[in-house]
């Protein structure tokens, strides 16, 4: 089992990914975490551009950050498996490729936030994706998120 | 899949209160401090069983972790 996930290593993939030019956005609880949520999750879920390029400049990176990536799992990141779940590595990672609720990455890039560098779906993207992929754990978590989005609003309103 | 989900009751004006505060105090700690705070480590059997798992589409991941995870984990549409 990985270790917790560190602000270091959100700083490792931050920079590899882009040294890389991996296109990519922090997606579920630990985007929102980068934007102030306060709560607790396991893991880091990324949200990937679906292209072989990406795909090929992902597995690049992973290799970098130190993830265990035989030529087959390399293939299936490659290929564009929407799902991928990494826990071979120094820390657990998902990547995901098509997250439920979410049209197209381009558009989810065009509604990111940056946040000390780290580029991180919109608190809609983020809610719009747990609300769609109803498990009991998002459900659980979606009313404080949604009260979490308008205590953000109202902060970005006032300049906060 | 296309069952309707029970919804959970709406937060009261307390529990918003509350939240509300929970956010302001988090707004104060530098990011690096929040991620102490956030990231967790627990076992969570099955899912942390194996270091590599791919899935074909988004849904296919769903269906295996309603198929293969503890409910009390969360990641089913039912407890």
């Amino acid at each position: 089992m990985a270790a917790k996930f560190e602000y270091t290593q959100a700083e490792e993939i931050r920079d590899v990914f882009a040294r890389n030019g991996v296109r990519y956005l922090f997606i579920g609880k630990s985007g929102a975490i980068l934007l102030g949520f306060p709560d607790t999750t396991q893991d880091a879920d990324l949200f990937l551009e679906k292209s072989a390029e990406n795909g090929e400049r992902a597995v690049d990176a992973l290799r970098e950050l130190g993830f265990d990536l035989s030529d087959d799992r390399a293939n299936e990141i490659r290929r564009g498996k929407d799902f991928v779940q990494l826990k071979n590595g120094p820390f657990d990672l998902d990547l995901v490729f098509a997250p439920d609720g979410i049209e197209t990455f381009s558009e989810a890039w065009a509604r990111r936030i940056e946040v000390e560098g780290f580029p991180v779906c919109s608190l809609d993207d983020i809610i719009v994706s747990k609300a769609a992929t109803n498990r009991v754990k998002d459900r659980e978590s979606l009313p404080r998120l949604r009260a979490f989005r308008q205590y953000w609003e109202r902060q970005r309103r006032r300049g906060g | 899949m296309d069952t309707e989900p029970p919804s959970l009751p709406e937060p009261s004006p307390e529990q918003l209160r509350e939240w509300e505060l929970e956010f302001e105090a988090a707004a104060r700690r530098p990011l690096r401090q929040r991620f102490k705070y956030a990231f967790i480590r627990t076992y969570k059997p099955v899912l942390d069983d194996a270091p590599f798992r791919a899935f074909s589409t988004t849904r296919e991941y769903r269906e295996w972790c309603e198929r293969n995870l503890p409910s009390w984990l969360g990641y089913g549409r039912e407890v």
